[in-house]
């Protein structure tokens, strides 16, 4: 399988004939989630009759509730002799406590995490993770997994995550806010700028919110400006070709970056802000736009209920005129099995349930927080309006190509750490778009020379 | 046979010494016994883990294969050549030097004032100690909402109208650095507080007394009495507050995590990120090595200060 870079599907849409594809594939989905478990089940016999314990790690605070916590006691339920103990690590210390776990023996049976290079890497080279192709050839995962995520979770033609997820960005803004100060969504980037001067003038000291404190948001930007820019070619150029970071799109992308902070649209200070107080601020109405990915939207609808028909989404306007607009898109996580757990097909069959099975799927889309890889059934689902806002936009926008959401996720370490320091320095005037480009250049070579970059993936049946 | 050999001593060594060693060792046996527990938790979980961190600072390792590279001192080479350590260790510096401070002066003065006959004194005892006690992460918690840009600091300096002072603390380069240092001072100053209140106590009345016979005034019996009577007192809550300091880790990192462009990064924050962000643990492991050798340089200096102020 080859990485075009931008063959992240999940189309669905809301016309006619999507929606007859969609109910086939919802009834192929069906009879091939009963096909799994029919071949699942005959090896995972002799585990039924056993007790099994399975350990899981999630990332997330401790006492977290939510549509995969549901779905594992789903699957206890009909699994009673399966006892799934879950452990919540916060996201900052949770590789640090996996690793000396996993060399220690200690580790979980099931852990989520990351997929790019570096760490994932590392721990799928010492051995830590099992090889899942067996599961992705027999149980027919491929029909499910678009190509592009695959790629991101294998290596060497093997399988070693399930991608469970697949996340966007978008603009979400106040339609209330907008609507009083006269705005319509931007269609322009002079639009856009003059809805910041609107807002500020309005009296919103950040019309754009921003956790710069948090490093991670402005690189959520700098992905998506980068790509546009680029577009899916250049980025896959630069990861997998002899393209360069500092070439002069990632300049002007840069550039485009720091004008928005110029201008004042991410307010007076955007390094003291914190990324949850900013989301959290905008669901109380006090920011008017945050650019961020559907993972807020659960807990918008937790606190505000029903008053969350307010907000609407919107994608950002092209920064050239006339320029298309690439969706960003990224996977989520994935889904690691121990390759020391006992039993391996349990913890394969506890996978395909969570996000093969039709129920499941539906669980996770319908919580607003998660979607699902690969095609998805709509038919008498229930979405969060927003949920369905961000479908239609990809959707529109699809044919384009996609491009990645998070860099960061999918570069070297040091590359992270560079790109991190830069776009603070080039938010406080510290630093120029020249010098940030070239800065990330060196250290991608760096990398790149200690063989740490992202090498594309592929799985090889049979 | 055997007996009268004991009596007059085995091998040449005389028997009134081998009464006294028998003595000596019955007599402290017990004390060993009762050390022996915490020596050996000691030797696994502290001095074992630290020779081994010694050890891997040699190495090149990703903390997650079996093979390890030996090489030798490039990570310390690595070391003088980073200008990020340097950084870090000024930063360091800075912190420590804000920390102790402020542990010392404001720690002083509360306990001087616990120490005279106030009302509620045992409320503001429990007070100032609570800090300490708490999780350091409920602190970070509760600082990153006072140095918010709309949080308790900024809407208090508009109130009092020192609306100029306001600013984003934690966001504004210059400022962010002493400001955690405050915020991590504030959790940590009541132990000095409670050390220095038993210090104080421990004056003895009389020395007032007389001098006050003699026409010395409040300050003169602070500086003449009161803080040389405290010097082995003060010589302890330095060296608490300094060792606390360098190793400092939850608060920066629950709040700014090194940031804003590593005007917090202090030398655990960067061997954290090198060494389990980074997978460099060989390299993490050099950094922590120095930050070890700072420590034992610093308390070594301020024992040794404080002996030589003995004498």
């Amino acid at each position: 399988m080859v990485n075009d870079g931008h063959s992240l599907s999940f189309a669905f849409g809301t016309d006619g004939m999507s929606r007859r594809v969609l109910l086939q594939r919802g009834a192929a989905l069906g009879l091939g989630a009963s096909a799994l478990s029919g071949v699942l089940g005959s090896r995972a016999v002799s585990a039924q009759d056993e007790p099994v314990e399975l350990t899981i790690w999630l990332n997330g605070e401790p006492g977290t509730v939510n549509a995969v916590t549901e779905i594992l006691d789903e699957y206890m339920q009909e699994h009673p002799n399966v006892t799934i103990t879950t452990t919540f690590v916060g996201s900052s210390l949770f590789n640090p406590t996996l690793v000396p776990a996993l060399n220690a023996g200690e580790g979980p049976d099931v852990w989520m995490g990351g997929s790019g290079p570096g760490q994932p890497a590392a721990i799928i080279e010492a051995g830590h993770a099992l090889d899942l192709t067996p599961y992705f050839c027999e149980l027919g995962w491929g029909e499910i997994i678009p190509e592009g995520i695959v790629n991101y979770t294998s290596s060497d033609g093997k399988l070693w995550a399930v991608g469970d997820a697949v996340e966007t960005t978008v603009m979400f803004y106040n339609k209330d806010i907008f609507a009083e100060n006269g705005l319509e969504v931007p269609a322009t980037w002079s639009e856009l700028m003059t809805a910041c001067d609107t807002l500020a003038q309005a009296g919103f000291a950040i019309p754009i919110g921003l956790g710069g404190s948090d490093k991670y948001p402005i690189s959520w930007w700098q992905s998506m400006l980068w790509g546009r820019y680029a577009g899916p070619e250049g980025i896959d150029n630069v990861m997998f070709g002899d393209g360069r970071w500092d070439e002069e799109p990632f300049v002007q992308a840069t550039a485009k970056l720091k004008e928005l902070n110029d201008a004042g649209c991410f307010g007076p200070n955007p390094l003291a802000e914190i990324q949850n107080d900013i989301e959290a601020r905008f669901w109380r109405s006090e920011i008017p736009m945050v650019h961020v990915g559907p993972w807020i939207i659960e807990p918008g609808i937790q606190a505000l209920g029903e008053e969350i028909s307010k907000f609407s989404v919107f994608q950002v306007p092209p920064p050239v005129d006339g320029t298309p607009i690439y969706p960003t898109e990224d996977i989520g996580t994935g889904w690691y099995i121990n390759a020391k757990y006992e039993h391996p097909d349990v913890a394969a069959d506890l996978l395909n349930f969570m996000f093969f099975r039709d129920e499941s799927r539906q669980k996770l889309l319908e919580s607003g927080s998660s979607v699902p890889v690969g095609e998805l059934n709509l038919e008498g689902l229930e979405l969060p309006t927003l949920v369905e806002e961000i479908f239609a936009l990809s959707n529109q926008d699809r044919d384009n190509g996609t491009i990645h959401a998070f860099l960061d996720t999918v570069t070297p370490a040091r590359m992270t750490d560079v790109t991190y320091d830069g776009l603070q320095a080039l938010l406080a005037g510290q630093m120029s778009p020249e010098d940030f480009t070239a800065a990330v250049q060196a250290s991608w070579e760096e990398a790149k020379a200690a063989n740490e970059q992202l090498q594309p993936g592929g799985v090889t049946c049979g | 046979m055997a007996v009268q050999q004991y009596s007059q001593g085995i091998a040449g060594v005389p028997a009134g010494r081998l009464r006294i060693r028998r003595y000596v060792l019955q007599r402290y046996l017990v004390a060993y016994l009762f050390i022996l527990p915490v020596l050996l938790l000691y030797l696994v979980f502290v001095l074992r883990p630290t020779l081994q961190t010694f050890w891997l600072a040699f190495y090149e390792w990703n903390g997650i294969s079996i093979d390890r590279e030996w090489v030798g001192l490039a990570n310390f080479h690595r070391l003088f050549g980073d200008p990020i350590f340097w950084q870090a260790l000024q930063h360091s510096l800075i912190w420590t030097a804000v920390v102790v401070t402020f542990n010392l002066v404001v720690g002083l003065i509360a306990a001087a004032l616990l120490a005279g006959s106030i009302r509620g004194r045992l409320l503001f005892q429990l007070g100032y100690f609570l800090p300490v006690v708490q999780a350091s992460i409920v602190t970070a918690m509760i600082w990153l909402w006072i140095y918010a840009p709309t949080g308790v600091l900024n809407t208090g300096l508009d109130t009092f109208g020192l609306e100029f002072l306001a600013r984003g603390w934690l966001g504004d380069f210059t400022a962010v650095l002493p400001a955690l240092a405050i915020a991590s001072s504030w959790m940590t100053f009541g132990l000095s507080v409670v050390i220095l209140l038993a210090g104080l106590q421990g004056i003895d009345p009389t020395l007032y007394d007389a001098a006050r016979v003699d026409g010395a005034g409040q300050g003169r019996m602070f500086l003449d009495i009161t803080i040389p009577s405290l010097r082995n007192t003060i010589t302890i809550v330095i060296l608490l507050a300094l060792v606390d300091a360098f190793k400092v880790f939850d608060i920066i990192w629950a709040t700014t995590e090194g940031g804003p462009i590593r005007a917090t990064e202090v030398l655990s924050t960067y061997l954290f990120k090198e060494g389990f962000q980074k997978n460099q643990y060989g390299y993490g492991s050099a950094i922590a090595v120095a930050l070890s050798l700072i420590i034992l340089v610093g308390s070594v200096l301020n024992l040794t200060i404080r002996e030589r102020g003995d004498d």
